[in-house]
């Protein structure tokens, strides 16, 4: 009897251990206390607690902003962050850290002014030696991460910093005073502002970090200094994070939310069954869900700068000849596999950048370029037997793809439409993600399953993938000296109309011409959102949610 | 009974030699590696491995194998490559604690309900108790415990409002986990002890003990259960591990920031040093449990003589 009772309190002691060690958060239960006790004192206190509760799709990998790479962690860092300007719900820029900005002449200088007021969460202020000192952080080989280049690609003297021909002297950032910062970029860049709303652009503290400590900076809460509209105040990669309205925000009568909370829940079915039960107050949907949800005022869909195609590899049989690649090109319908194998909000791509995307003044790029491509199949046909003429024999041709269920949908829905509009078999070859990545960059396919998600909101971000030299495998080996040319030169341009017009040309080309990949689909996402959030700021690359506008009714 | 622990410690250690290495070499055959391999590829060439290069990740295999068993050898498992900065020591004791809890209480839980079922069920049998204990046996093992787990969140969670439909803030965040998870141990453990209790039944000294004078009671409590345990125990152990070591479905039908997910997605992304830590984590803990089992056996039935086995 003994020896039971030994066991039994054994096993009481180790539950009771296990249960001191599991970390409940217990923010949930002091945002559901909170309102209760607001509203028994409403009568004496005038304003309610603003809460709003959201979830994340996964972890949160690092906060870490010159080394992460992650789109949650992006999203994160927005909101508690904020670099020289910020994106409004255009998509635009708009001055945030800075007031102002004057822009040289030729385009390539670039004075910001800092708004005065603005601090970190410790009181301390945000200087231009705190841009400075970020920036070079990010650039700097030891330091930086895989981001690295979207500030070395444009600042003058980046490059050489980074590969450790040049000392930090020769990069044009000069903090001229506490309030003026100057930047000089290598070409006329007419998204640059733009860039200097993404994280790696944000500002650093140089004294905060040498206090924390390189290697523990950014692990937890209270290891990273906040400029944004919130602050956080629970940080679990795991469970997710705590948002609390920063009131060091130099814009803090704008922001109209007190708390946020951003939780990790992976499988969609349990967000959806958590916005049932009030949990939640927005929703991504999967596919399944749209039908039933589809007609609920809190229904809508969003799209986003990804793209998906049907890249060619332009060094392997059949697809070297260009009347194949076109036959292939006019083959299947994007429309259908939007409609009813996706059926999230994506929307049929036309063309290879994607919708949305900034253009001429008040319009996309897709507008003003137009649709370069419809489905055709008799011309489809046609090319096809020409391509076989010329080639002889059509050999055995393979989809590849990455074996997640969007991919492998598409790869199939592909595969039917071929036998069945161009009567063409082909089989599926499936690989994981970086498998799917591997198998391309040594050009071992025919034709794969590609997409490339806007890094900033203009053509040339993508458009740029396909000028490399030597040719890349991951781009089809597609070379072309004139596509090269349009790239080359609007990058040098400084007019924007005429920059515009060749990167329009520059698509056309690798489309219409040259045939060299198959648009399929910019991606999107179907979501529920509750009818009492307003203005709920979208964007479709970088950080996805911000929630500095939003307002709660 | 000292030197066969010795002995199976020091088999241990080789064991988890031999697994680290197998791992290792496993691992680095998995294509890409534990970067964003999107963001990567839009370097140049040079320049993606220019970056892994400050990883260490562009040198040979066997130089990279060398290394990490140095730092395993001190007692030091790495830093996270996804999780950027982090810990793979810290980063698991952080996520160990919700599994092993729900764990431990779904094999408690489980093990009281089904050893209950199974000696009822053998004591009143072909009755009304022991059809309705085969059912839940039966249905134990044919349901997957995500299916449960997805209808107590909709029933349970959302329809009744009587748990919280997932997130882990209190206590009660772990009862539909456990619930969900301790079905398959009802069950498995359910059927062993009602078979098992059968046949004691039937032995000789049972009867011996019955004509002894002995009520049913004393027999069952003191000369039947005690022997139908064994096998029960056998299988307890793997049992144990596989829960306390987080399952991946019930974790992300219920958002627990438990390992069980940490270890599927660490593969997902090439997080080689998680993916090495958690291995050893697991064989460690799985070896060290058969251990334990094979010292309860010695208990249970002092026939077994575990330094027997040197003989």
């Amino acid at each position: 009897m003994k020896k039971k009772l030994g066991l039994v309190s054994a096993i009481v002691l180790m539950l009771s251990l296990l249960l001191s060690a599991c970390g409940f958060s217990n923010s949930k239960t002091d945002e559901k206390e909170a309102p209760e006790g607001v509203e028994k004192t409403e009568s004496q206190e005038t304003k309610k607690e603003k809460v709003v509760n959201l979830s994340l799709a996964n972890d949160i990998p690092d906060l870490n902003q010159v080394l992460t790479t992650d789109g949650i962690s992006f999203t994160v860092l927005n909101n508690v962050m904020e670099g020289l300007y910020r994106l409004d719900e255009n998509n635009e820029p708009q001055p945030a850290m800075a007031e102002s900005v004057d822009i040289s002449e030729d385009k390539l200088t670039y004075t910001f002014h800092l708004r005065d007021g603005i601090k970190w969460s410790n009181g301390d202020p945000v200087t231009a030696e705190d841009f400075k000192y970020s920036w070079l952080r990010a650039m700097h080989a030891d330091t930086s991460g895989a981001y690295a280049d979207i500030l070395y690609n444009y600042i003058a003297g980046g490059e050489e910093f980074f590969e450790g021909e040049a000392d930090a002297s020769a990069v044009a950032i000069d903090a001229k005073d506490e309030k003026t910062l100057e930047v000089k970029i290598k070409s006329p860049s007419p998204f640059f502002l733009g860039l200097t709303a993404f994280a790696t652009y944000f500002p650093l503290n140089e004294k905060f970090i040498t206090e924390i400590g390189d290697d523990k900076f950014a692990l937890k809460a209270d290891a990273i200094l906040y400029n944004g509209p919130y602050v956080m105040t629970e940080y679990n990669q795991a469970q997710g994070v705590s948002l609390e309205k920063n009131p060091e925000y130099w814009d803090k009568e704008n922001v109209d939310v007190d708390k946020v909370s951003l939780k990790v829940i992976k499988e969609q079915s349990t967000a959806l069954n958590l916005y049932e039960a009030g949990e939640l107050d927005r929703v991504y949907l999967a596919s399944s869900d749209v039908d039933s949800y589809r007609d609920s005022a809190e229904f809508g869909t969003e799209t986003e700068f990804i793209s998906w195609f049907l890249q060619f590899n332009h060094n392997t049989a059949p697809f070297d000849n260009l009347n194949i690649r076109k036959a292939f090109q006019l083959a299947f319908d994007p429309q259908i596999l939007t409609k009813t194998i996706l059926n999230n909000g994506s929307e049929p791509a036309y063309g290879l950048v994607a919708a949305g995307v900034h253009g001429d003044d008040g319009k996309t790029f897709r507008e003003v370029n137009g649709d370069l491509i419809q489905p055709d199949y008799d011309k489809a046909k046609e090319f096809l037997a020409k391509g076989i003429a010329e080639i002889g024999k059509l050999p055995s041709i393979e989809i590849l793809t990455a074996d997640d269920t969007i991919a492998k949908d598409t790869a199939t829905f592909l595969q039917s439409e071929f036998k069945k509009n161009i009567g063409v078999d082909v089989q599926i070859s499936t690989k994981p993600y970086s498998g799917r990545l591997d198998a391309m960059r040594a050009s071992e396919f025919q034709m794969g399953i590609s997409k490339w998600g806007a890094d900033y909101n203009d053509a040339m971000d993508i458009l740029s993938l396909w000028i490399g030299d030597p040719p890349k495998g991951l781009r089809g080996n597609y070379s072309s000296e004139e596509y090269k040319q349009y790239i080359n030169d609007a990058g040098d341009e400084k007019d924007v109309a005429k920059r515009l017009q060749m990167l329009m040309d520059a698509e056309k080309l690798m489309i219409q011409e040259d045939g060299a990949l198959g648009p399929l689909y910019f991606e999107g996402k179907a979501f529920l959102q509750k009818s009492n959030l307003k203005n709920f700021v979208t964007h479709p690359y970088g950080a996805s949610i911000d929630l500095k506008f939003l307002t709660l009714e | 009974m000292k030197k066969f622990v010795v002995v199976r410690l020091i088999n241990i250690v080789i064991t988890l030699f031999i697994i680290a290495t197998a791992t290792f070499f496993l691992m680095k055959m998995l294509p890409g590696s534990p970067f964003d391999e999107e963001k990567l590829s839009s370097l140049s060439d040079e320049a993606r491995l220019e970056f892994l290069a400050k990883y260490g990740l562009d040198q040979p295999v066997g130089v990279q194998y060398v290394k990490y068993m140095g730092n395993l050898a001190k007692g030091d498992l790495g830093i996270s490559y996804y999780f950027k900065g982090q810990e793979v020591t810290t980063l698991i004791t952080d996520r160990i604690g919700p599994s092993a809890l729900i764990g431990t209480q779904a094999v408690v839980l489980g093990l009281s309900i089904g050893l209950l079922l199974g000696i009822v069920a053998a004591f009143r049998h072909n009755s009304g108790w022991d059809y309705a204990t085969m059912i839940i046996a039966v249905l134990g093992v044919s349901i997957p415990n995500f299916v449960l787990a997805a209808l107590l969140q909709y029933y349970v969670g959302l329809k009744w409002g009587l748990l919280p439909v997932a997130f882990w803030d209190s206590y009660s965040s772990s009862i539909m986990p456990t619930l969900a998870l301790s079905l398959t141990v009802v069950a498995m453990v359910a059927r062993f002890m009602r078979n098992e209790m059968l046949e004691v039944l039937q032995q000789d000294y049972i009867i011996t003990a019955r004509s002894k004078g002995l009520g049913q009671l004393t027999v069952i409590i003191k000369h039947a259960i005690r022997n139908a345990l064994i096998p029960v125990v056998t299988i307890l152990g793997p049992i144990a591990v596989s829960l306390l070591t987080g399952s991946l479905v019930i974790e992300n039908i219920f958002g627990v920031p438990g390992i069980g997910s940490l270890f599927v997605d660490s593969i997902k992304v090439s997080d080689y040093t998680i993916i090495m830590g958690l291995t050893l984590f697991y064989s460690a803990f799985f070896i060290l449990t058969m251990l334990v089992v094979d010292l309860l056996y010695g208990i249970m039935d002092p026939r077994i003589r575990i330094n027997g086995v040197k003989e």
